[in-house]
């Protein structure tokens, strides 16, 4: 009995300190929003996903109103090594290399206008908002070129995406944004933050989560080989062996 | 069609897949090898990474090498214990090439050693069976007959470890046979290749076996050391992509079909003379590709 009151009061003083912290929340909040799926399945005919991003926001969205709302995704982190070629003797082979340790896998951002024009750069630092924002420390050779490079490696293979899909209004008030992935994409956990800006500030910011995993097929033969190497190695000799063998049946003429 | 490749982790045409199956399955069924030093390049060339396309070309070799093997083991022309012998050497060849791939792989060489080897030893193959084959073009244009190869004794014949292997009628020392394994085995891990386009030369010239038994027993050891390559890619570097595989060789058994029923038809010299000049253009290509300026200085890759 006592230890139950004691709970409550110990719940009490924990909302009261939440209520605090946080201001009490407008009757109806400034920004909602929701994505069409909250897994992406990488199957054996997988060619790539998107997933659509949509809310509502209680203003105006728009020049007039002056508030915008950005969309950001980030993958899980995926160490890269930038590399550069050198010419040996004639022959072009692998020289100095960076290794990226703290970059996203997946890296795509969309915005009703260019983050630049709409927030100042310390909060699209801290925000990491916009591929120049990304904190891309490296380990190595430091040389400029290095970055410029994995900046310009990753849009081109489509893991990092500026501005790709337009963040599209309807009624003023409605938006939504198309997020892409290649079918090169990681699995793992993803998450995607809706952002409103006013001013330049961030009035609001929800996120939303996302997994990508394998599943069939792929899932089991990735999990296979990497669980239990070994079964798998031997299950590829004998999976190849009877392939051909059932191949020279098949064909065989006499 | 597309398909997802689960290990290397990217979806590619099942078609384009089926097509580089079936052209390599031809050539190889042509010419009567594995087809492996073709098949690696052109998965690296449609994007492929190349631990990927090394690991799954041995795979790959398994498949097109063991109907054969099945058929030249019932006529009784594979020589088992030249076979034993080279697979010794295989083996250690095969696992040390394992390990140097991997170290390869950390340094973040693996493509440049890939092409090197490639180039160096496919340009060499090459050159010898082109030079060879024309020779004997002309010498039987000449005399009308293709001259034989008399047996030689060379100092090959001197070395220690005798043994006798009775279907290949040699008495010799079992450290060419190991040697020539162990090579084989090197090129077997880092090429992904099964190597009979070079054991049948080896045996025939530095061993000195009869033709009869030649291409029966070098898919003896083909098939066991693309067979030991896959297990200890599959563990070691965890490359190999069976789905790749196996549409590579459902395209290649159809092919191969085809391309024996032609290579009946073709002399041996001119066999060999069409298989040398592939094996050197695809030398040249794989040397082109190392001295051309590249359209980008910088590439990018995931942490080993």
């Amino acid at each position: 009995m006592i230890r139950a009151v004691a709970r409550a009061l110990t719940l009490l003083v924990l909302l009261a300190g939440a209520a605090r912290a946080q201001p009490a929340p407008a009757s109806t909040p400034q920004l909602t929003a929701d994505i069409s799926t909250d897994r992406v399945e990488i199957t054996t005919g997988f060619t790539g996903a998107s997933v659509m991003v949509f809310g509502a926001t209680e203003r105006l969205i728009g020049a007039e109103s002056g508030e915008d709302v950005v969309v950001v995704a980030w993958g899980p982190p995926q160490p890269t090594v930038v590399r550069r070629k050198v010419n040996v003797l004639g022959f072009w082979l692998n020289g100095p290399s960076t290794v990226f340790r703290q970059v996203p896998g997946f890296y795509a951002i969309a915005a009703t206008r260019p983050v630049w024009q709409i927030l100042p750069e310390e909060t699209r630092r801290t925000a990491r908002l916009g591929l120049d924002s990304l904190p891309l420390t490296a380990s190595g050779s430091q040389a400029p070129a290095f970055r410029a490079a994995l900046l310009e490696l990753k849009q081109q293979d489509g893991r990092w995406q500026e501005y790709a899909h337009p963040v599209t209004i309807a009624g003023g008030r409605l938006f939504s944004a198309r997020v892409s992935f290649p079918d090169t994409v990681q699995t793992g956990d993803y998450r995607i933050e809706v952002l409103l800006v006013r001013d330049e500030r961030i009035l609001a910011r929800q996120a939303l989560f996302l997994r990508v995993d394998r599943v069939g097929t792929a899932a089991s033969i990735a999990s296979v080989a990497r669980v239990d190497p070994v079964v798998y190695g031997i299950v590829c000799i004998v999976l190849a062996a009877l392939a051909g063998w059932f191949g020279s049946i098949v064909f065989r003429r006499n | 069609m597309q398909v997802y490749l689960p290990i290397a982790e990217m979806s590619v045409d099942a078609l384009l897949l089926l097509g580089i199956g079936f052209g390599v399955g031809w050539l190889s069924g042509l010419f009567g090898v594995g087809g492996g030093f073709l098949l690696t390049p052109l998965l690296i060339l449609i994007g492929i990474p190349a631990p990927v396309a090394v690991a799954s070309g041995a795979n790959q070799t398994i498949g097109a090498s063991v109907s054969g093997l099945i058929a030249q083991w019932r006529r009784g022309n594979v020589d088992a214990r030249m076979g034993a012998v080279l697979l010794v050497g295989g083996f250690i060849g095969s696992g040390a090439g394992v390990q140097l791939f991997a170290l390869l792989r950390r340094a973040g060489q693996v493509d440049l050693a890939v092409a090197i080897f490639y180039v160096v030893i496919l340009g060499t193959v090459g050159m010898l069976m082109v030079r060879e084959s024309v020779r004997s073009i002309l010498r039987r244009r000449r005399t009308g007959v293709a001259a034989a190869k008399a047996h030689e004794h060379t100092w090959l014949h001197g070395l220690p470890f005798k043994m006798r292997f009775r279907k290949s009628r040699l008495y010799i020392s079992v450290v060419p046979p190991l040697l020539v394994g162990f090579g084989i085995g090197i090129l077997s891990a880092v090429m992904g290749v099964g190597g009979g386009f070079m054991l049948v030369p080896a045996m025939i010239y530095l061993l000195g076996m009869p033709t009869s038994v030649v291409i029966g027993t070098s898919l003896f050891q083909v098939v066991f050391v693309a067979a030991n390559v896959t297990f200890l890619q599959a563990v070691q570097v965890g490359s190999v992509d069976i789905v790749l595989t196996l549409l590579l060789l459902a395209g290649g058994v159809v092919g191969a079909q085809f391309g024996a029923s032609m290579g009946t038809k073709l002399r041996g010299e001119e066999t060999r003379a069409l298989l040398g000049m592939l094996v050197l253009s695809v030398a040249l290509g794989l040397l082109y590709d190392l001295v051309r300026a590249p359209d980008n200085l910088f590439s990018i890759g995931a942490l080993p």
